[in-house]
């Protein structure tokens, strides 16, 4: 049991602290397929000043950006153009190119080569081509947590505002070739894991242990990382953390739906809602489909009052309500971004449809979207 | 007494009977080598044209490979363009010590071979000639090796681009030199200098010519693979032809016809095409053709001089890389996998010095002689020091039977 604790032992962090992992695509300037130069990247790379960290993902044109600890949005914004800017000189130093976006449009997946670590590896042998399907790329945003039981509630509280990340933040329209119809096609490949989903309903953090300890008696995990829930805990950072969201074609858009989290966070704590209960739970599929189908045009059900409402105008709601915490955590420039989004521009994946509707060709798409991550 | 309407007997070859054995032969040769896991097939395809050809058993006839020049003629053409579309020009402003290594590495290696020339006592024009067609990488080689390996990565296209550059740059060298060897035989400079002018100004503007009908069209046809491959494969023979017919430089055009659809397509008309299995076809007729114009006493006596002039031009390319690498922020592996991935030398292979036979067959033919050895020996090496460069840089895989 000691290792059990030891592993769970919640880190605690200063609430409401903010951070983010972005997963990126590594494409060439010729074809725009994926290219595989994650290791010259980070070779190249390595001797920067960062923050955070840059790390390399499950196949080897992927790779990964972990921010820094930020109190406040801004300055989590200008870490994340500082590290683009380097990174961006680093790939047209190398001639490859770096795109955000949920999936690569074209991309095939039995081309993808394993990141030859021994966890990747072992990831590959465990899940088959499950592990070459997994390239997709998404935004994992961190909350800092000021003890165990406000995780556990902030966990499950979140739930109810899955959608909104998913519809704000969807930008894989196609994959492998086709316009898939979805928003986010990203999140459907996830669900295939046999450990996604989301957390139980736990009431608090002890009996967190307790499943943990039964889910490994049983010996299907050994550690956090083996749960690919949409929300968790993460008791070693002392945060809770979402990861529904594709990774948007912006860092910019990358901090302010960071900042969304921040400003709900800080919201959720402070009223202690009452609607945390199973039903949570089972309008969660359905609104989750609804948000990855059809993004901001997308019906969710509201677990507290049963009423079916519009994802972009259940976010424009909620954007109300977060005014004074936003105001309070100094973010709201990031909110009022967010929603010009849903009034006027549309999401990332509206953004990938217009660009391949004006441009005819897959190829053309990613072009765009790798000039528009590297600003160019 | 046989009757009338069956055919002579043994059947006499002709082309397609020719065209058909040739690709049979070069596949089962290519396959046999692949499975070694150690051999490109290019290595097969080499030994069966050895063997089929006019220095071992003779079933390719001298007038059987001159049948084939136009499949090898063709297939130059994709490669040379293939390559072209490999230098962004655009990587040269953001790597700003991309070009300086690429000329160094040039520079070094010829100085290196002229060098080894000269000690040989070859005179000292010769041994520019030589030294400057020594420069350049066989483009089809690593452009085949790496499409079997399923190579991608810094390695891979930083050594697509030396090639490029290196034959441009042995290009515009022979055709510098061209005048002085006609001046040579001729005594007058003027009409040379001239004839190296229309040589290297004509095959760019040709090759720009090229590119122009070809986004013009693109235009009219749209951004559909297949419309866009035959206009790429059809524009790609018709470079060719013109250039044969006004005595331009084939690979200059197509070089430049690559290079401008890489760079110059602005609006983005034209789409990044496959040749996929119908290149395959040609390749094949290629090395095979190749390795039938070796001669085994090429791998006599004086293949150490050959071998020598392979080292010394290895080992200028891997110094001048070597000391490019720091501030080209190229790791000391990469370098090392990138000189020897360069290792496979076009030389006459490719028709490099046709200008050369054109003015002063003579002049053709003592070359030949100087560096055929070392050609004939990098046929053998080439092929598999790329192999081994691209397996070992990580970025091919060697476990792919494709």
């Amino acid at each position: 049991m000691s290792s059990i604790n030891e592993m769970l032992d919640f880190k605690s962090s200063q609430a409401l602290t903010l951070g983010v992992e972005l997963e990126l695509q590594l494409v060439n300037t010729r074809d725009f397929n994926l290219a595989p130069d994650a290791n010259d990247l980070l070779r190249r790379a390595a001797d920067d000043v960062h923050a955070g960290e840059l790390k390399p993902e499950i196949t080897q044109s992927m790779i990964e950006i972990n921010s820094g600890v930020h109190a406040r949005y801004e300055t989590l914004q200008s870490e994340l153009r500082l590290t683009r800017d380097r990174l961006a000189a680093h790939a047209r130093q190398m001639n490859v190119a770096i795109a955000g976006g949920g999936t690569h449009p074209f991309q095939k997946w039995k081309d993808r080569k394993i990141y030859p670590t021994e966890r990747f590896l072992s990831v590959s042998d465990k899940y088959g081509f499950l592990a070459k399907q997994f390239t997709v790329f998404g935004q994992h945003v961190h909350i800092g947590c000021a003890s165990a039981d406000d995780a556990i509630y902030l966990t499950h509280a979140l739930i109810r505002y899955v959608p909104h990340f998913v519809a704000l933040s969807a930008s894989s329209p196609f994959y492998q070739g086709v316009d898939t119809a979805f928003d986010s096609s990203r999140l459907s490949i996830v669900n295939t894991f046999p450990l996604a989903g989301t957390m139980p309903f736990v009431r608090d953090w002890h009996a967190f242990t307790e499943y943990f300890a039964t889910m490994q008696g049983f010996g299907i995990v050994k550690s956090m990382k083996d749960f690919y829930w949409d929300v968790r805990p993460k008791p070693e950072f002392g945060t809770v953390e979402i990861r529904v969201c594709d990774t948007p074609l912006t860092v910019d858009r990358a901090a302010q739906i960071a900042a969304y989290a921040q400003a709900l966070a800080r919201m959720l704590w402070a009223a202690r809602v009452d609607w945390i209960k199973p039903e949570l739970y089972l309008v969660h599929g359905y609104n989750r489909f609804q948000a990855a189908r059809h993004g901001l045009a997308g019906v969710l059900v509201d677990p507290a009052t049963r009423a079916s409402v519009s994802i972009a105008d259940d976010i424009q709601n909620t954007l109300r309500q977060l005014a004074p915490h936003a105001a309070e955590l100094a973010s709201t420039g990031a909110l009022d971004a967010l929603a010009t989004l849903v009034r006027d521009e549309g999401n990332d994946a509206a953004w990938l449809r217009r660009a391949f509707a004006a441009r005819t060709t897959l190829p053309d798409v990613v072009r765009e979207q790798s000039a528009r991550w590297m600003e160019e | 007494m046989a009757a009338e309407f069956l055919p002579a007997w043994p059947p006499a070859a002709n082309s397609f009977i020719l065209f058909g054995l040739v690709l049979l032969a070069g596949l089962i040769g290519g396959r046999i080598a692949s499975r070694t896991r150690v051999l490109p097939s290019i290595t097969g395809y080499i030994a069966i044209g050895f063997l089929l050809g006019p220095g071992v058993l003779g079933w390719l006839t001298e007038d059987a490979l001159r049948d084939a020049r136009i499949f090898v003629d063709i297939s130059l053409g994709v490669v040379v363009f293939e390559l072209g579309r490999r230098l962004d020009l655009q990587w040269v402003r953001h790597d700003r010590w991309l070009l300086p290594s690429g000329v160094a590495e040039s520079l070094l290696s010829f100085c290196a071979m002229f060098a080894l020339l000269r000690y040989f006592d070859i005179a000292p024009l010769e041994a520019a000639v030589a030294a400057t067609v020594g420069v350049a990488t066989a483009p089809a080689v690593v452009l085949l090796v790496a499409a079997e390996l399923k190579a991608e990565g810094p390695v891979t296209r930083r050594a697509l681009w030396h090639v490029a550059l290196n034959n441009i740059i042995a290009m515009l060298g022979v055709a510098l030199l061209l005048p002085f060897i006609e001046a040579r035989d001729s005594g007058s400079p003027w009409n040379p200098t001239a004839r190296a002018l229309w040589l290297v100004a004509g095959s760019f503007l040709l090759g720009y010519l090229a590119f122009w009908v070809t986004r013009l069209v693109a235009r009219f046809i749209g951004k559909s693979d297949a419309p866009q491959f035959v206009l790429i494969v059809g524009m790609i023979v018709l470079t060719v032809g013109l250039a044969q017919n006004g005595h331009l430089s084939v690979l200059l055009a197509l070089l430049v016809f690559g290079v401008a659809v890489r760079n110059f397509d602005r609006a983005h008309h034209l789409i990044d095409i496959r040749f996929g299995h119908a290149a395959r076809l040609f390749f094949i007729v290629l090395f095979v053709v190749t390795g039938a114009t070796l001669r085994p006493d090429q791998f006599g006596p004086i293949a150490w001089i050959g071998l020598a002039l392979v080292l010394v031009r290895l080992l200028g390319k891997a110094v001048a890389l070597y000391l490019f690498a720091s501030p080209a922020r190229i790791s000391i592996q990469q370098a090392a996998t990138l000189s020897l991935a360069l290792t496979p030398m076009a030389g006459l292979a490719i028709g490099m010095t046709q200008p050369i036979y054109d003015v002063a067959p003579e002049f053709g033919a003592r070359l030949a002689a100087i560096v055929a050895s070392g050609i004939a020996i990098l046929h053998l090496i080439g092929p598999v020091a790329t192999r081994y460069a691209l397996v070992a840089s990580g970025e091919g895989d060697s476990s792919e039977l494709d």
